[in-house]
């Protein structure tokens, strides 16, 4: 789902480079990142944009509630539990476009690899309008549960089964994007290589979260999306400031060159 | 359908293949000899294989009334082996280390089995409740348990 994840990551951007946005859910995506890279607040802020776009609800699957809505991603909001924020939004003045986008989030927490796998198998069962946007945050929790890379397989084809299976519902012409959240080790190349390399078979598009050296007062990361063959490999600076907010401004080697080479910039990513 | 696999895993000139399969089965009700050539080159032994799963009529295509599908084959040793209908998944040895592990087999002859059932379109249907079809996805994970 690159177009959705483009969308954000343009969003802090004055210009929007010129390229079309488009309603085709694209390649499933993977969002890979160390420990604290912004992984949950760019799925989440993914999650807001497609509840915006006028379509489906949202299915965001996480192991654990999020202990607070990250900053920047469309309201500042105090950090309560989200089911709480869901209801407060409503008192709380905020402006009903932003209430409602909340509102067409649908949180499930699986606590294990066996549920997940559950709900995946039994996607098909529920009633209602089907999601136009599947975001699981944490996939390494669900696999480490498991051994051998046919269960991690397993469990990314079953992801790709399910949203087939929303896109078959929502008709021709919309579909139900994918994105899955999984933490990489901090440096480069390491044990789960092997891993990351057999979800790349399933997911054909990424984005990297690489941290750089910080600014003063904030945590810089550079942000490299791979759309999958359907596009050139784009990057941009995400930044936190103290407070959790999440600033998005183009990477500055490309801000005068949106068409950079694939090969340019990648920093020893997979 | 065969498409739709391809786009995520299967290269180009196999996509192409396929798709060229399925027209010329529909004109001539026969798969072309260079076609089954080419396909002998891509997949080796797999390709023979697979054919003959097809000829035995092992692939079956289990839909349910949500519009969801799962294929299952049944292998030569009289197992059966689960095929996910939307992306590149086989639950057989074979897929896990020569496919997964390996990298050195672009299929299992399940697999390519299930794409040639579509371009032949010989799969047996088998159509189920939606709590049946929850069953025989989620008996993959509970068989490996």
């Amino acid at each position: 789902m690159a177009e959705t994840l483009r969308r954000v990551l343009n969003l802090g951007t004055s210009a929007r480079s010129g390229e079309e946005d488009t309603a085709e859910a694209g390649p499933p995506l993977l969002l890979l990142g160390g420990p604290g890279s912004g992984k949950t607040a760019l799925l989440f802020a993914a999650a807001l944009e497609a509840a915006g776009e006028g379509r489906g609800p949202v299915l965001f699957l996480t192991r654990r509630p999020l202990q607070s809505l990250p900053r920047g991603t469309g309201a500042a909001l105090d950090p309560l539990r989200l089911q709480e924020v869901r209801l407060r939004t409503l008192w709380a003045g905020f402006p009903w476009k932003d209430c409602l986008r909340y509102l067409k989030i649908r949180f499930q927490y699986p606590p294990s690899t066996h549920e997940l796998l559950q709900l995946l198998c039994s996607a098909h069962e529920a009633r209602g309008p089907a999601p136009s946007l599947l975001l699981l945050d944490g996939l390494e929790e669900y696999l480490v549960e498991d051994q051998g890379p046919q269960d991690a397989a397993y469990l990314a084809a079953l992801l790709l089964d399910t949203a087939a299976h929303f896109s078959h519902q929502t008709g021709p012409g919309q579909g139900c994007g994918l994105i899955v959240a999984l933490q990489t080790q901090e440096e480069g190349v390491s044990g789960d290589a092997l891993q990351v390399s057999l979800l790349q078979r399933y997911f054909p598009a990424q984005c990297w979260l690489q941290a750089e050296t910080p600014g003063p007062g904030q945590h810089r990361l550079r942000a490299c999306l791979d759309p999958g063959g359907l596009g050139p490999r784009r990057e941009w600076c995400v930044a936190f400031r103290p407070n959790g907010e999440m600033t998005i401004t183009p990477w500055p080697t490309q801000a005068g060159n949106l068409s950079l080479d694939k090969g340019s910039s990648s920093g020893g990513q997979p | 359908m065969a498409a739709a696999l391809a786009g995520l895993t299967l290269p180009a000139v196999v996509e192409e293949l396929l798709s060229e399969m399925a027209a010329a089965v529909q004109e001539n009700a026969r798969i072309p000899d260079e076609h089954l050539s080419l396909l002998k080159f891509i997949f080796g032994p797999s390709a023979i294989q697979a054919l003959d799963l097809v000829d035995r009529q092992s692939i079956t295509l289990i839909s349910s009334p949500s519009g969801r599908r799962v294929y299952q084959v049944l292998g030569s040793s009289g197992k059966t082996y689960t095929c996910l209908a939307s992306c590149h998944y086989c639950s057989c040895p074979a897929f896990a280390f020569s496919v997964l592990r390996k990298s050195d087999s672009l299929l299992c002859k399940h697999l390519l089995a299930v794409y040639l059932s579509q371009v032949t379109g010989t799969c047996r249907q088998l159509k189920v409740s939606d709590k049946q079809l929850t069953d025989v996805l989620f008996a993959e994970k509970k068989q490996k348990a």
